[in-house]
């Protein structure tokens, strides 16, 4: 029998390629070969710092040398198309970072690309394997909360970490450039996690986005609504808020269940079995009894050494290796991931929209009142007055 | 050099402008009588950095918005420039973040300014680059000791900076751009006070003192932009590189007392220097055990780099620089302390 084993190759060596390299590090069996950056110093670092033999410039070069079995994207969006196209064109199987590729579009053009190549793609929608979604999902499949009537996500976006000041203080930075902006980067994190409970292609939708900073010139806050056949959604993605929460809050017919990603938690609602004061005293009780064992899950969890902030991602790249290696499905299906890339330019459509509608209303408003400042001057003063009704009475004259 | 060449007053182009220690650079360069342009991000806090200097000084400065990591933006920077002052770098963030804000900068602006002639390219780096945990207890850490050959076991931003200084080497040695490196120690002052890692390590509300008999090397910052300021002035010293720390250094516990004297509250937890190598060995035994759960932070490689008794010395500096530490230690504290940092 040979012995299991996957070479990964690795493009764009930015922040969130060490969280991928980490991770990676993490699985025996998987063997980072290359990393590649257009900056050779950026495919030094992380070379260097993750023991990866080789370090490229040019990814043709890395795929004759390295001869990868994968290779990771992490560059920026704009050339997720490009590279992923020419990786899956060259054989190789494809993992991207979110978000996919700047619309649907392109999306469509690269999915198209794997299935023509035979070769597998995954998007990093990693949130879904987190240990704690992962209980989440069970506790309602086995029904827990009866049946799913509402989702609500939340992402707070720590604005002024490294990589938001980065944002903020570089106009041309690529994150700017992008259709939906800040958003389009992150979104599709609390985004699939309302979709994995949302059945439908086109759930109507509402959105809007705006700044509560009054020195950031690009919007920083969003709010979106989806209202599905069975199921309705809500996202919040928020910067002036703290914390920077990952959370999701999903409503049955008979309970709720609060996930939360940062402190991997789980918290439930349920009916009350007791009426009136005695419920006050229930409820508290079972937030006791529930933090109780949520306490004991946790530091199990920390002695065991599987309390993990990407162990989502982890757990994706290792269903993914194993989908190539036994020619199964990936563990991100073609059709969610087109499907979560449309919701998102709607949304980022339906956010312009808006912004366009407010700004005729206020060049409306601007019209009128200078209309009626004009009007206004001409009847304080009379000659301007006279002018108007000797131009009135012309009219009437012809 | 001097401070002008033929008839007019010398041409620098300054990086880092309106950090910690490049608005105190500037300042003395305009006090020098130095036209000194500054290259500032969009996002740079020129307004504050302008009140700092005062209006009649500014007259001598200018602003540049550029991108560092855009080398075609270095070019047009550094035209015209007998020296460039380096002081731009990234201080926190990922590994990856520190490359782009610090190396990449300065591989651009030492090719632009090897291109256009520049007669000196003055980088800041850091003491911190040495390789000491090769060095004996008690030892003298001075110019002559080898840098750091596997920067990469080191935290990032030491091992940004030993990048730094490898790329510029190489720049410098390829291209001929004659090249002075200052490597100041742990810069303290108004705005930063001088609780440096070296000193201790913050844990929550607790204060982990790491051995605490062994010597800080501070640089007052007004001491070390004197210092930054001479190396782009003096004559002959091309290719040097200077250790910048002032007299008289006090220890980790020294440091303490004196803030606790000044007023100042911390619960402290003094871990013996033998102890440091036994924490960092539990942190990287715990980190591999539970595959990084919490990041191995504390290397035994780090401690010894860190926190080993060391001499420092400042001879060099003063001998070929002319330099001398104005600000006593003692007086430098005050300082910082009566500014509320
Ligand atoms: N502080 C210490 O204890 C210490 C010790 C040894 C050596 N050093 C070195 O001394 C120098 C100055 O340090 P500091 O303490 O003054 O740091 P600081 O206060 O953080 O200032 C850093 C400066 O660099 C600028 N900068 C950062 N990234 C840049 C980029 N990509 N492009 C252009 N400018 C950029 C910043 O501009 P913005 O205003 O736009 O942010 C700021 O002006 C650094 O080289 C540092 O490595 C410091």
């Amino acid at each position: 029998m040979t012995e299991k084993r996957i070479k990964i190759g690795l493009v764009g060596c930015g922040q969130i390629a060490d969280a991928h390299l980490q991770q990676i590090r993490r699985i025996p069996w998987a063997e980072p070969v290359a990393v590649c950056d257009l900056e050779p110093l950026l495919a030094r670092q992380a070379a260097e710092r993750f023991d990866v033999p080789g370090q490229f410039a040019s990814i043709e070069e890395m795929l004759e040398v390295s001869r990868p079995d994968v290779v990771h994207i992490t560059t920026p969006v704009e050339s997720h198309r490009p590279l992923a196209k020419l990786l899956l064109d060259a054989g190789v199987h494809v993992y991207v970072e979110k978000p996919f590729t700047v619309d649907a579009d392109e999306a469509r053009d690269v999915l198209d690309c794997a299935r023509r190549n035979d070769r597998l793609l995954c998007l990093g929608h990693d949130q879904l394997f987190d240990p704690t979604w992962l209980e989440c999902r069970e506790r309602i499949e086995a029904g827990e909360i009866g049946d799913v009537q509402h989702v609500e996500s939340v992402l707070g976006y720590p604005l002024h970490g490294p990589f938001g000041t980065q944002v903020i203080a570089n106009p041309d930075h690529w994150v700017r450039r992008l259709p939906g902006g800040l958003f389009q980067n992150t979104i599709s994190h609390p985004l699939y996690r309302v979709t994995e409970f949302l059945s439908d292609d086109q759930p109507e939708l509402q959105a809007t986005w705006f700044s509560r900073f009054k020195q950031i010139s690009f919007p920083t806050e969003l709010r979106a609504h989806l209202r599905g056949e069975d199921v309705t959604g809500s996202l919040l993605f928020t910067s002036s808020t703290k914390p920077c929460h990952r959370m999701t809050r999903i409503y049955g017919t008979n309970g709720a269940l609060e996930v939360d990603l940062n402190s991997q938690l789980i918290r439930a609602d349920r009916v009350d079995r007791y009426p009136g004061a005695f419920a006050k005293i229930e409820a508290p009780w079972r937030r006791v009894c529930e933090s109780s064992a949520n306490l004991a899950q946790n530091v199990r969890r920390f002695c065991k050494g599987e309390l993990h902030y990407f162990e989502g991602m982890k757990q994706t790249f290792l269903r993914f290796y194993e989908a190539i290696l036994e020619g199964d499905e990936g563990p991100v299906s073609y059709d969610e991931i087109l499907r979560v890339t449309e919701i998102m330019d709607r949304i980022f459509a339906e956010c312009r929209k808006g912004d366009s509608e407010r700004s005729e209303i206020k060049r409306r408003t601007r019209q009128t009142m200078s209309g009626t400042q004009t009007k206004k001057h001409s009847a304080d003063n009379p000659e301007g007055l006279v002018a108007e009704l000797s131009a009135g009475n012309g009219s009437q004259t012809v | 050099m001097g401070t002008r060449t033929g008839n007019r007053a010398m041409q620098v182009l300054l990086t880092g402008a309106t950090g910690f220690l490049g608005r105190r650079v500037l300042r003395q360069l305009l006090d020098e009588g130095c036209a000194v342009r500054c290259a500032v991000r969009p996002g740079s806090d020129v307004q504050s950095l302008r009140d700092f200097v005062g209006l009649r000084r500014w007259s001598r400065a200018e602003t540049v918005n550029v991108q560092l990591a855009n080398p075609e933006q270095c070019e047009g920077l550094v035209q015209d420039c007998d020296v460039v002052y380096h002081a731009a770098a990234a201080l926190s963030g990922s590994a990856s973040n520190l490359v782009m804000n610090s190396v990449v900068p300065t591989r651009n602006l030492m090719n632009a300014a090897s291109e256009q002639g520049v007669g000196r390219f003055v980088l800041v780096s850091s003491l911190g680059i040495y390789g000491s945990q090769e060095l004996r207890r008690n030892s003298l850490l001075d110019e002559k000791c080898p840098i750091d050959p596997a920067g990469h076991l080191r935290d990032p931003y030491t091992y940004s900076k030993i990048l730094q200084e490898e790329v510029a080497r190489e720049i410098s040695q390829e291209s001929g751009l004659p090249m002075v490196v200052v490597r100041p120690g742990v810069i303290f002052g108004d705005e930063r006070g001088a609780m440096s890692h070296r000193v201790g390590l913050q844990l929550g509300g607790l204060l982990l003192r790491m051995g605490g008999g062994q010597r800080v090397p501070f640089t007052y910052v007004e001491n070390c932009a004197e210092a930054v300021k001479l190396a782009g002035f003096k004559e002959g010293i091309d290719g040097q590189v200077f250790n910048v720390v002032d007299d008289d250094l006090p220890t980790g516990r020294q440091v303490l007392r004196k803030y606790r004297k000044a007023g100042r509250k911390f619960r402290v937890i003094g871990i013996p220097q033998v102890a440091t190598n036994w924490l960092a060995r539990f942190n990287e035994w715990y980190s591999e055990r539970t595959e990084q759960q919490i990041p191995a932070v504390l290397t035994r490689y780090r401690v010894q780099a860190m926190w080993k008794p060391l001499q420092y010395s400042n001879s060099r500096a003063k001998e070929m620089l002319g330099w001398h530490p104005s600000t006593s230690f003692d007086e430098a504290f005050e300082k910082t302390m009566a500014s509320g940092a």
